[in-house]
């Protein structure tokens, strides 16, 4: 009975790691996304106003600091995103 | 009188466009100074970056309102220090970020940012924020705007704020609640970097961004809903009767009203009125003519003042008022 009970629990810890890996993907997703709306009159797409921006930026260097490590330690994007679609 | 140059809800608000030379600020000037004889607190600010309104009133004015007779004050804003200090601000709030940003050389942007389209703009309509965030301190605000172009792109900005705002506020709403479910499952998640412990805000209260976010389209659909109000704003298109002025008028009249900005009056500047038949001026007559005929057909419904051509250029009060009686109506004080 106890042996059920743990494969039960071992599925429904499998489910919510899969889950929140789709979670987890698109949020950092949109947060590239808002941080590059913002910042896209680096990159050429036009920007929000220049006022909305520059209140917004200094709230943002947390998370851009984070986005950073991210970049730094990302190393096949494709492969993540192969990996989330069960893609072998 | 003319009710919409009136206030009704609160303080009246009155946009004076038209192409430039066509004698926006003696109309402005004549309103202001009507409307300040009648009893109403009135202030005229120009923002058109050739000022000439101090000329027109003869005095010499700068960015506070100045009292020039009872209940009639007057300012001009000056665009370029206005600019000046939106950058230096701007600039402020970009150094702060750049050791954080330190894989884009930034130095080399800042020296551009002064010529980047819409600065311009963006201190306009910021400036006019100012003066509308504490209207009730008069009756009756009158501007006195730069030629057509630059006003129309400056009254269209806060609907496209608002556009962007709503577009980015979705967009961090989404993020937010997308934590919330990561760290309701897994529990809250920890960064560090370069040995700071910290983490990202999940709730909208305690998130700046947020909290940013909703300031901005709070400050801008103030704007925006002061603007598209007919019961507090009406825009007054001042024209000369040339088929020129007619199309930028007619333009203009069209984009107000995609973006819900009512036009309420035009005021037919220069009308030639012959008392002799001059054949020099037969020409300019029939085009007078025509673009007169042109009006009454392209602006139905809409106001207009005909103005005649005075002997002399209207300068000083006494021609201020008077023909701040012809545009307001009604009875002289």
């Amino acid at each position: 009975m106890q042996k059920i009970k743990d494969f039960l629990k071992g599925f429904g810890e499998a489910f919510r790691h899969q889950s929140t890996e789709y979670i987890e993907f698109e949020l950092r997703e949109l947060e590239n996304v808002f941080a590059l709306i913002l910042m896209g009159s680096f990159i050429g797409i036009p920007s929000p106003p220049t006022t909305l921006v520059m209140r917004l930026m200094p709230h943002m260097v947390k998370e851009i600091r984070v986005m950073e490590s991210r970049a730094i330690n990302l190393d096949d994007v494709f492969a993540e995103v192969a990996g989330m679609f069960d893609i072998d | 009188m003319r009710e919409y140059l009136l206030p009704k809800e609160g303080f009246r608000v009155l946009f004076i466009i038209g192409k430039g030379g066509v004698g926006k600020t003696t109309t402005s000037a004549s309103i202001a100074l009507g409307l300040a004889e009648r009893g109403y607190k009135t202030l005229i600010v120009s923002l058109d970056p050739a000022h000439n309104l101090g000329d027109v009133l003869m005095v010499k004015l700068d960015d506070k309102p100045k009292k020039i007779t009872e209940n009639l004050y007057a300012s001009e804003l000056d665009m370029e220090k206005l600019i000046k200090a939106y950058l230096k601000h701007l600039e402020k709030n970009l150094k702060n970020m750049y050791r954080y940003l330190t894989v884009i050389n930034l130095e080399k942007y800042f020296e551009v940012l002064s010529y980047s389209p819409g600065i311009e703009e963006y201190a306009t309509l910021e400036a006019i924020r100012g003066i509308l965030a504490k209207g009730d301190e008069w009756d009756v605000i009158v501007f006195d705007t730069p030629p057509t172009g630059l006003t129309l792109r400056v009254l269209a900005l806060p609907r496209i704020s608002l556009i962007w705002a709503d577009k980015l506020i979705e967009i961090r709403r989404k993020i937010l609640q997308r934590r919330r479910a990561i760290a309701k499952i897994k529990g809250e998640e920890e960064y560090e970097i370069e040995g700071e412990k910290f983490k990202l805000p999940k709730e909208e209260t305690e998130d700046p961004v947020m909290r940013e976010l909703l300031q901005y389209r709070e400050e801008v659909e103030f704007v925006e809903k002061v603007v598209t109000n007919g019961d507090k704003t009406s825009v007054i298109a001042v024209m000369n009767p040339e088929m020129l002025p007619f199309y930028e008028t007619e333009r203009a009249y069209k984009s107000l009203r995609k973006f819900g900005i009512p036009l309420r009056l035009i005021v037919l500047n220069k009308v030639i009125q012959l008392s002799v038949d001059v054949p020099e001026l037969k020409v300019k007559m029939e085009a007078q003519e025509r673009v007169l005929k042109e009006i009454e057909r392209a602006f139905k419904g809409i106001d207009v003042v005909k103005l005649p051509m005075f002997p002399e250029e209207p300068r000083g009060v006494d021609w201020l008022r008077k023909i701040g009686g012809m545009i307001l109506g009604g009875e002289n004080p």
